[in-house]
């Protein structure tokens, strides 16, 4: 039936009927746009898909390992090296794990501690000239235990020691390494593309 | 005329209506015929299961996904960054609900529901082209047999979205509202860009509102004494927020297929700046032009003929299909082939200025139907300009 094929009797009934249906559809829009708009999420969530304050989605992932042991970030190691991946790696391949994005994330299981640890990590910079070095910046369970340049397309190995205090009562080594010079894929690509070392192999041990 | 008014008279049925049902079923087997040669000429194994599943590139694995397996929740599993999210769910729930019913694989059903979906867009664009054989003859094998057919012959949102866009257009034609209104409610929960078909009811509703000799500034009153107007404008993006609604109770995230852009590596851009970079990716060698190239000009045509609608005084197609090309050109130039020739108001125009003459009109045939084996060998090869 057309609206204008309405008789007198039945257009009020049908109005009132009319307008408390787009009343409804109207409420329950809005109610739906007031839940999207105040996401129920994870601060992990909130940071990579929300805010974009980072490129490296924190996951749930703990690798096990033994001081003492390196680990083959090349495709020979695979295996073991994967599961110790939280973030921001892609690979690994021939020629080491190549970073992704602003920064990268390993985390490890590690047998209760004593003393401090050194860790040794071998890894290469990503360049393109005139860009010939990448900082890193590399922070144990959230505190900051080495800051350094790597230059050309060589492997350097970077050693550094990791305190206890930042150790101390905590089951799981948390490593991340920020790349303050990553390289963009293309000028308008993401930066969840960037690209800076290609590491190779990683190594702890007791001091 | 004599040999129409026998066959009306032995059977009952007008030959326009057989002509009408005949013309896309002839081009959907040609289609079916065509694509299978261009598979077969590149496959070593060339039987009808690997037919099905060869087209099934790109996005179609996210929706075969969806099909069988649901949206993720978060964290997503396999610690990966990229959900489901953003595809959108009709189309992969309509497939998941024939699958309980027949035994088959997803994938063959899906090719089948497009296959329909591609013939009854065509028989519902009929109406819409003012019963100009010549140009419904020249639409019907674009979609069917023509150089973009595979879009339509496997596991993408395109069939349907183009079917319930050319339901949309033929309710707004016909003026029934609330039926262009639940079009693009469902348009809405096919693809995030059905939503903007809802400006194509608004201005149909004012172009009304105008030939009944109301003013400007009277049509919100107008319209606000018209509950069944309000319901029609007020459905149109229920698909969304029920998704909306959906991705919030099973991931905390009503926008969740926008935020998971994030993780295909898609950025905000101006996209007159994506065009202008597509067009100047010029190739490395030779003179066939780079895929960017590709996308970048059937953007523009895409946009171009959204003008020539806005000519023809079509305004609400125009705008819902400028629109509808400019959102995804705000991030890159992906996909864009795709959604131009998924949106069913340009390429019946394009039927339409085609069949102008006769010539023009086999011509156009003929180019349809030999450039349908090669651009579906170029689909099978993953040409990234059809991706």
């Amino acid at each position: 039936m057309r609206w204008s094929e309405l008789t007198e009797s039945t257009r009020p009934a049908i109005l009132a009927g009319g307008y408390a249906l787009a009343g409804a559809l109207a409420a329950a829009e809005i109610a739906i746009l007031a839940l999207a708009l105040s996401p129920n999420v994870n601060d992990d969530y909130r940071a990579y898909y929300i805010d974009k304050t980072t490129t490296c989605l924190n996951r749930d992932a703990v690798g096990r390992y033994t001081p003492g042991r390196t680990v083959s970030f090349r495709s020979d190691g695979a295996r073991e090296a994967t599961t110790m991946m939280v973030c921001g790696w892609s690979g690994p391949v021939a020629d080491g794990t190549h970073s992704l994005g602003e920064s990268s994330r390993l985390r490890l299981a590690l047998p209760p501690l004593r003393d401090r640890l050194r860790a040794t990590l071998e890894m290469a910079a990503v360049i393109r000239p005139p860009q010939t070095w990448q900082r890193i910046v590399v922070s144990a369970n959230g505190t900051e235990v080495y800051r350094g340049t790597l230059s050309g397309e060589v492997a350097t190995t970077v050693s550094f020691v990791i305190p206890h205090a930042v150790l101390a009562g905590k089951a799981t080594l948390d490593m991340a390494i920020d790349y303050p010079d990553g390289i963009p894929q293309s000028a308008d690509a993401s930066n969840i593309y960037n690209r800076a070392i290609k590491l190779r192999s990683f190594r702890l041990d007791t001091l | 005329m004599a040999v129409e008014d026998v066959a009306r008279a032995k059977s009952g049925i007008p030959l326009t209506v057989i002509g009408v049902a005949a013309v896309p079923l002839l081009f959907l087997l040609s289609g079916i015929a065509i694509r299978y040669a261009a598979f077969a000429s590149i496959s070593p194994d060339p039987n009808l299961a690997a037919y099905v599943r060869a087209f099934c590139k790109w996005d179609c694995s996210w929706y075969v996904g969806i099909s069988e397996q649901g949206y993720e929740s978060f964290p997503i599993p396999g610690h990966s960054n990229v959900g489901r999210w953003g595809f959108f769910p009709l189309y992969p729930m309509l497939v998941a609900a024939v699958r309980t019913i027949l035994p088959f694989s997803t994938i063959a059903i899906a090719t089948a529901a497009s296959l329909a979906c591609g013939y009854l867009s065509c028989l519902v664009a009929w109406p819409l082209m003012d019963r100009n054989m010549r140009a419904y003859v020249l639409y019907c094998a674009f979609l069917l047999s023509g150089p973009f057919s595979f879009y339509f012959a496997t596991f993408l949102t395109e069939p349907l979205f183009v079917l319930l866009t050319s339901c949309l257009f033929l309710a707004l034609k016909r003026s029934n509202h609330l039926a262009a209104g639940l079009s693009c409610a469902l348009l809405s929960a096919t693809r995030v860009v059905g939503v903007l078909a809802v400006f194509a009811i608004v201005i149909r509703m004012f172009e009304e509102h105008r030939a009944k000799g109301g003013s400007f500034i009277g049509f919100p009153r107008w319209l606000l004494g018209r509950p069944d107007l309000i319901i029609a404008i007020l459905i149109s993006p229920a698909g969304l927020f029920a998704y909306m609604l959906y991705l919030y109770v099973t991931v905390g995230d009503g926008f969740a297929f926008i935020h998971v852009q994030r993780a295909f590596g898609r950025v905000a851009g101006n996209p007159l700046l994506f065009l202008w970079e597509g067009l100047s990716y010029h190739p490395g060698a030779g003179w066939q032009p780079t895929a960017p190239q590709w996308s970048a000009l059937t953007a523009i045509i895409g946009l171009a003929l959204a003008a020539v609608l806005a000519a023809r005084r079509q305004f609400g197609a125009a705008l819902f299909c400028a629109m509808a090309l400019i959102l995804p050109l705000t991030s890159n130039l992906a996909s864009i082939v795709r959604y131009v020739v998924g949106l069913a108001p340009l390429t019946m125009l394009t039927a339409v200025l085609l069949s102008i003459s006769k010539a023009t009109s086999v011509a156009a045939l003929i180019v349809f139907l030999i450039t349908c084996y090669f651009m579906t060998v170029a689909w099978l090869g993953g040409y990234l300009a059809l991706v």
